[in-house]
């Protein structure tokens, strides 16, 4: 009996919805054009998952506590391209560690800002990050430089095809798994164990159902979102190098028009954006079901433009799921009785 | 007599000139359901806060169990066992129950990691102790008002409460969540925990009581025990003067054969089905029911916010059709919802532009401005029809007590000359004094020849109003009365108990306690 419950409610669930989109999209796909069906396509596309996951494990707390960040592109722009022309003035030869950890201290002193802002001066989220996106961009492109920059220190340069799975390809011939994905992997895992173990991350879904009430029961509002945006800040960083180690080049204006890709992932992997709700599962599934589509119009032969075309029908199309399912629930539920008939 | 938990003396508050508490004392002991009963404005609110520790008094002495407090903040108050629950029930609506109770455990034991396991068997816990069960992991969105309270209740024992303090808990709740959580009380008092009870409802006050205070302007004018106190003395000491509900004068309603509306086999799917009445001219025509019973939906039926499937309806003889809440205004209906915070009112915009909401396409000039000369006059003259007390119609609807507020809601619809004026709770949250005049102000109004349907399921009220009562079940009418055929108690007793024979069950077991 219960466990009937519990398969309703995991067959009602965001994360099953998208799931079957996933499966239904890669499906059709594949029946159009069977090349997807290959492990090379498999590996391309969780390679550009790859960044846009980090980037919505960082964004996706501050969602869930009822905010809406775009500063985190220019977070991730700022401190990898500052990073590289720092160590490239050094004449730093080394390996890709000393990247991450730089970049990564300057993201999460980054996110801090703008928690502090927001803490500090009661300012809206959103404000701040758009105030941040344009000043992170502007500082990036005034300061440190504004043209890309292609020369690698020595010990980078082979990071781009490390894998940690090969296999033969027919058409491709070899094709590998490249090991940053291992990187996605432990942050999902951290910010799942975050948000569903940690009573600070059951604080951000508390924020995100009723602050009011937050903040009467106990919760440090502060510490969370110095918490969330400190881990948003040092995500973003992250992406932000990797993106550059697997692109190979250092683009001070990367990312520039994507946050509100990142936004739509999260959202359609059942974050309300109102806040109070979404998971690191759903997240994932909705960076993919992007990333599928976007290959997907490549291998079909659909104009690449046609891409934010159908990612906006599927999310009109998605949420209003959840939308059809309340006004439903609103006409039955109005009276709960059943009727005698 | 055992120690009280609480023990305020002479305590005194002001903020600024105005003074809220007057030298009021107030002991509770261990065990005891004391009711505080006041009018909006008498103090109540104040003395909560002040026992809670979010008010410090200008004057006086407060012991809790025993310990003297010059300065008592609300962690003292909470570390001493008193829990407020507010009306809101300070919920995560997007949490689980188990999470929403086992929550402030949690945060008081200072746990940085959850233990879903202990989480889970926290909550059990609460719940038995107030033998309730409800599905651990269902999002606390997905349940009613009462189950909500019950789970704010659960969550006060939880913290070891010895005093619960229920800030009007029954407001939103129907006649049979009422008696649940009477049942809860009392098991609470087996327990030995003590609960202040803060209600408008005199009759509810009345059932649970072990002792009734009275609050009137800032002093105590009442406190004993409740057996011996019955409404009427209850109501005089609220108001300080003496409500007459006994020889009221209901101006004769119009004729059957030329009905005002007539009302003929409506049926919404999941809500109600072959519902067919007429209301007559001058006529308040009562329906009730239960919470569930489709009356809400009728009431929003008629008023075209929920278009019905079938059935028809006919206003003066002629066939109307009601699809949508324009159409209604086009036929002259008008709606005050029960919630009229949320649905009926602007708070923050002047009693002014409230007043005149509904009608501005008839104050707008050609180029479409206002005419604000136009616009004051109107508002004034409904603000003197209605004595809606305020010194000015610039301030916001905000300033004014809930009894005010109901006034103007019901100006903005009578400025648009219904013909029809549905009202769905009238006085829900209303104070004893300004319901008795808004009664007065019904039975005016349909003396002048609206007709009025007024769904409530506050019994004392039909019969201060009504020429009819209808009673609705499972979405059908199930019963007609004229008001002088009946009474109170026989209308409560069908209300409640007539098709639920587990109900009467415990009903008279409640009965013999």
């Amino acid at each position: 009996m219960l466990d009937k419950i519990r398969y309703k409610r995991l067959f009602r669930s965001n994360e099953f919805v998208i799931f079957l989109i996933l499966l239904g999209l890669s499906l059709t796909i594949g029946i159009i054009n069977p090349a997807f069906f290959t492990v090379s396509t498999l590996f391309d596309t969780l390679r550009s998952s790859i960044v846009f996951l980090i980037l919505a494990y960082g964004l996706l707390p501050i969602v869930i506590a009822g905010g809406i960040d775009i500063s985190f592109v220019a977070i991730a722009a700022t401190t990898s391209y500052a990073t590289h022309m720092f160590l490239l003035n050094q004449g730093y030869e080394g390996g890709v560690f000393l990247y991450y950890l730089i970049a990564g201290v300057a993201g999460i002193f980054a996110g801090l800002l703008n928690a502090f802002l927001v803490t500090r001066f009661k300012l809206p989220i959103f404000d701040v990050s758009l105030a941040m996106f344009t000043m992170w961009y502007g500082f990036n492109l005034f300061f440190v430089g504004a043209t890309a920059n292609f020369s690698l220190p020595k010990g980078t340069v082979g990071f781009y095809n490390i894998f940690i799975l090969t296999a033969q390809d027919p058409n491709v011939g070899e094709t590998g798994l490249h090991v940053s994905v291992l990187l996605a992997l432990g942050l999902g895992l951290f910010v799942w164990w975050f948000l569903k173990y940690t009573t600070l991350g059951r604080g951000v879904y508390a924020i995100g159902g009723n602050r009011e009430v937050a903040i009467r029961s106990g919760f440090s509002i502060q510490s969370i979102f110095f918490v969330i945006f400190g881990m948003m800040g040092l995500f973003s960083a992250i992406a932000g190098v990797t993106q550059a180690f697997l692109s190979r080049y250092f683009n001070p204006v990367i990312f520039i028009t994507q946050p509100l890709d990142v936004l739509a992932a999260i959202i359609l992997g059942g974050a309300a954006i109102t806040g109070g709700s979404g998971s690191i599962v759903g997240t994932t599934l909705g960076v993919l079901v992007i990333q599928v589509i976007n290959r997907a119009l490549i291998l079909t032969g659909i104009p690449v433009e046609w891409q934010r075309f159908v990612v906006g029908v599927i999310l009109i199309l998605f949420t209003s799921i959840p939308a059809l399912r309340k006004l439903r629930a609103k006409r039955m539920g109005h009276s709960n009785l059943v009727q005698s008939e | 007599m055992s120690e009280p938990i609480i023990r305020v003396e002479h305590i005194r508050k002001k903020f600024g000139g105005v003074v809220a508490l007057d030298d009021v004392s107030l002991a509770i002991y261990p065990g005891e359901t004391c009711c505080l009963v006041g009018e909006n404005g008498s103090g109540k609110s104040t003395l909560i806060k002040i026992i809670s520790g979010v008010y410090t008094p200008d004057e006086g002495d407060i012991y809790i169990n025993n310990k003297h407090y010059k300065k008592l903040t609300p962690i003292d108050s909470i570390g001493e066992g008193i829990q407020v629950i507010y009306q809101d029930f300070s919920l995560f609506p997007n949490l689980t129950v188990a999470e929403n109770i086992a929550i402030n455990h949690q945060l008081a034991h200072r746990k940085k990691i959850v233990n879903w396991r202990e989480v889970e068997k926290i909550a059990r816990e609460g719940l038995a102790k107030i033998n309730l069960t409800l599905p651990l992991d269902e999002l606390v969105e997905n349940l009613s008002t009462a189950d909500r309270q019950l789970i704010a209740i659960a969550k006060a024992i939880l913290a070891d409460a010895r005093l619960i303090i229920m800030d009007e808990p029954t407001t939103a709740l129907t006649q049979k969540e009422v008696i649940a959580l009477f049942k809860v009380i009392n098991d609470l008092k087996e327990r030995g925990i003590s609960t202040l009870f803060v209600s408008h409802k005199l009759n509810e006050v009345r059932e649970i009581a072990d002792r009734t205070v009275i609050f009137r302007n800032g002093k105590k004018v009442l406190d004993q025990d409740a057996r011996g106190i019955d409404i009427t003395t209850m109501e005089y000491h609220m108001t300080g003067r003496k409500l007459d509900s006994t020889n009221i004068t209901f101006s004769p309603p119009g004729d059957f054969n030329s009905p005002l509306l007539t009302v003929e086999k409506l049926s919404l799917q999941h809500a109600f089905k072959d519902v067919s009445f007429v209301l007559r001219r001058n006529e308040v025509l009562g329906i009730t029911g239960l919470l569930g019973s489709g009356r809400t939906e009728l009431a929003l039926a008629l008023f075209g916010e929920l278009p019905v499937d079938s059935g028809h309806l006919y206003i003066e003889g002629e066939s109307a059709l009601i699809k949508s809440i324009q159409q209604a205004v086009r036929n002259r209906i008008g709606y005050v919802p029960d919630d009229r915070i949320q649905q009926g009112l602007f708070l923050d915009q002047t009693i002014n532009d409230n007043i005149v909401i509904s009608i501005i396409d008839r104050l707008i000039t050609k180029i479409g401005l206002v005419r604000s000369r136009v616009k004051k006059d109107v508002s004034s003259e409904w603000i003197r029809k209605m004595a809606i007390k305020t010194p000015s119609g610039d301030l916001p609807v905000r300033t004014l007590s809930g009894g005010n507020q109901q006034r103007v809601v019901l100006a903005k619809w009578l400025a648009t000359s219904p013909k029809i004026l549905v009202l769905n709770g009238p006085t829900v949250g209303v104070d004893v004094g300004s319901k008795a005049e808004i009664h007065e102000l019904i039975r005016q109004l349909s003396s002048q020849g609206i007709g009025i349907i007024l769904i409530s399921d506050d019994i004392p009220e039909l019969f201060q109003t009504c020429h009819r009562i209808l009673l609705m079940r499972s979405g059908r009418i199930a019963e007609e009365y004229a008001r002088e055929e009946i009474d109170e108690q026989y209308l409560y007793q069908r209300l409640i108990f007539s098709d639920n024979p587990t109900v009467v069950a415990s009903e008279d077991q409640w009965n013999a306690r």
